[in-house]
């Protein structure tokens, strides 16, 4: 699978390069604005890595020309700067996700992962914490390799958690993921949801924990011992 | 010396000052050019008497000289408040003929001069004015006086100087006000650009730094302290933009040699080498976050319309902050009101300051306890953990750039409530820490709510 690195670095694009490598990731890197619309338009790839500062100008240039395109082609999006700005206008003109430089070689690939395992790019849809895979694919839930029956709810709700592993969903996204726009939802309507799942799931012997966020939403996660 | 604080009341006072003074210069020297011209007058009709008595002389055979005066002639002369007088006299001063009941002439001190004269005499209590007309009747040169008595004629000329003040009193007094209206009226409407200009200039701050004042309505005089305020805005914005720069190249300078390093040493081999390494680097990238921060921070300037909710500028860092708890069997919550709570403020300003004393919070928060944030429907946020809680004396102290309660402690970097403070003041919010009475410390900032909740809620 071909990556392309827009980085006008050359020591951190090669060492991206050499961390993407193991991974098992080809690469091609460009350092300008120029090179990256050329190899864009030449290239097939599967994911752009790209660096905002470059020295021809801004790399949401790039992104903006890709989106103009209405290539749908996943953007992991380098900033030197953390402010909202560069957040907004990064996602805003169709950064699939940001990271905010330094940060940790783990975190790029966990990132990329998530964006390259979206329905219709180039990785499978399982989604795995410890021993609980989820395909999303055909939405079923796997704990040690063997498939488990869960309801259409408690399905709905594991899909978004698995999503979103490693971070916070948030309880309102639950139930507009589970509930959509059919009419009211009773308060604890989720919790109870949440409840039975984790229940489901303890009981099946996955080595997962769901963590309630009080006031803030829930997150999936390796069990501790 | 008076001070105004306007143009327009020095104009009024100033004009109302010329037109009193104007006012009364004209009505003295109206009434002098009057006397003058009633003078004239005067002096003409009495030389016109004279002469018309003159031509009624008639010289006769014996040498004497007699008046045949007609009958409507007689009539101006025989008044019984003797107006108008006249007499003959010849060039020994003695009086020949005289309309005067004692028969005398009128002007005793008569020059005998060749010419016309105009004289004055006073008699008892009248002053008499009036011309001499030299006349040669047969061989024998004469004079004619005519005269008036002046004290009648002044019944009627302060008949019509009175009457020249009331008319031209009441024509002026209107005349005079309406140019003050005008000369108001036109002051107004050449200062209309400086007040658009004023208004305009009432927008810049810090965060419209490109605001310019429009030059080409503003009158000439002014232009100058115009030009020069809008060459002010150019340095001062550029001096922005500047700042604002060297933030953006620094934070680049200073995170990619970062980054390369960490990535370096997350391909090593040596993962407890590694592990020690990347806490240092940690570490940096800390310092060097806040001390960008803490530049960028110096040169934004919040937007008075910014508007931020700040129950999802909580959610989010509580979001945010939630799996680093989480990772040291710690936990967050969210507590208080669930409706939106709209302050005045720059949401992502917001953010770092909510999620500085959150990171301090999960720091100093014992395993196995909760972080609270805790948002007010008054604008308030709070942040309590369970740690040790802050000594009454170090309150002010742990505010300070820089400062640490233990310096051996690595990770921290003395910076995080500093750029708390610092956001705050720029919202004009304020910070009060306390100790939990049970345990742990509270920190609470009280934001400014904004006065259009509503209409920004319906906005969106």
């Amino acid at each position: 699978m071909r990556l392309l690195i827009v980085e006008d670095s050359k020591q951190l694009a090669e060492l991206l390069v050499k961390g993407l490598r193991i991974a098992g990731y080809d690469t091609d890197v460009v350092t300008t604005v120029a090179e990256a619309q050329t190899a864009l338009l030449t290239v097939s790839y599967a994911a752009l890595i790209l660096d905002l500062g470059l020295p021809d100008g801004d790399g949401l240039a790039v992104l903006r020309e890709l989106r103009r395109r209405k290539d749908p082609l996943p953007v992991l999006v380098l900033t030197a700067r953390g402010g909202l700005h560069d957040r907004v206008n990064g996602l805003r003109t169709g950064a699939d996700d940001y990271l905010v430089k330094p940060f940790a070689l783990e975190e790029l690939l966990a990132r990329l992962e998530a964006q390259l395992r979206r329905p219709g790019q180039m990785l499978g849809n399982a989604l795995r914490v410890a021993n609980l895979e989820f395909d999303s694919r055909n939405r079923q839930a796997v704990i040690d390799d063997k498939p488990q029956v869960l309801s259409a709810r408690e399905t709905a709700v594991l899909e978004l958690l698995m999503r979103g592993k490693g971070r916070v969903v948030s309880k309102r996204q639950v139930e507009d993921h589970i509930f959509g726009l059919s009419g009211d939802v009773a308060s604890n309507a989720v919790e109870v949801y949440v409840h039975r799942l984790r229940k489901q799931l303890s009981e099946k012997g996955a080595r997962v924990h769901i963590h309630t966020i009080r006031g803030v939403g829930y997150l999936i996660a390796e069990e501790k011992p | 010396m008076i001070r105004f604080k306007s143009i327009i009341s020095r104009i009024v006072i100033l004009h109302v000052i010329a037109v009193v003074i104007t006012s009364v210069v004209i009505s003295f020297a109206l009434s002098w050019l009057l006397n003058l011209a009633t003078g004239d007058i005067h002096n003409k009709a009495m030389e016109d008497q004279a002469a018309s008595v003159a031509r009624y002389l008639v010289s006769n055979p014996d040498g004497s000289v007699s008046l045949e005066l007609p009958p409507e002639l007689q009539g101006l002369y025989s008044q019984p408040y003797g107006r108008y007088s006249y007499a003959v006299v010849d060039a020994d001063g003695h009086t020949l003929i005289s309309s005067r009941k004692d028969r005398t002439a009128i002007f005793p001190t008569d020059p005998k001069s060749p010419n016309v004269g105009f004289l004055k005499f006073k008699r008892d209590d009248a002053a008499i004015s009036g011309a001499s007309l030299p006349k040669t009747i047969g061989d024998r040169k004469l004079w004619v006086q005519a005269g008036e008595d002046l004290a009648n004629r002044d019944v009627l000329i302060d008949d019509i100087a009175t009457d020249f003040f009331k008319d031209v009193g009441w024509i002026t007094l209107p005349i005079l006000l309406l140019l003050l209206i005008t000369d108001i009226a036109i002051v107004r409407r050449a200062l209309r650009p400086l007040r658009q200009a004023s208004e305009i200039a009432e927008h810049i701050g810090p965060a419209r730094t490109d605001v310019r004042l429009p030059v080409n309505e503003i009158p000439s005089e002014v232009r100058p302290l115009v030009l020069a305020i809008n060459q002010a805005l150019d340095r001062l914005q550029e001096g922005f933009r500047v700042q604002r720069e060297f933030t953006a190249d620094a934070a680049h300078e200073l995170r990619t040699p970062l980054s390369i390093l960490r990535t370096r040493v997350d391909t090593l081999d040596d993962r407890s080498i590694a592990n020690a390494l990347l806490a240092d680097i940690e570490a940096m990238s800390r310092i060097v976050g806040q001390l960008l921060d803490i530049a960028e921070l110096d040169v934004l300037v919040v937007d008075p319309d910014d508007r931020a909710d700040l129950r999802e500028v909580c959610a989010e860092v509580a979001e945010f902050i939630a799996p680093l708890a989480l990772e040291q069997n710690k936990d967050v919550a969210l507590l208080g009101t669930n409706a939106p709570v709209w302050v005045k403020g720059n949401p992502e300003m917001l953010s770092r300051a909510i999620r500085n004393l959150a990171e301090n919070a999960v720091k100093h928060t014992p395993r196995g306890t909760v972080v609270e944030f805790t948002v007010e429907q008054n604008g308030i946020a709070k942040v309590s953990d369970r740690g040790p809680g802050i000594a009454e004396e170090e309150r002010d102290l742990i505010f300070r750039r820089f400062w640490r309660r233990d310096r051996s402690q690595t990770g921290s970097t003395g910076l995080g409530l500093s750029i708390v403070q610092q956001i705050a003041e720029l919202h004009g919010a304020s910070i009060t820490v306390e100790n939990r009475p049970t345990r742990g410390a509270q920190f609470s900032i009280h934001f400014v709510a904004s006065g259009n909740a509503v209409e920004k809620a319906a906005d969106e």
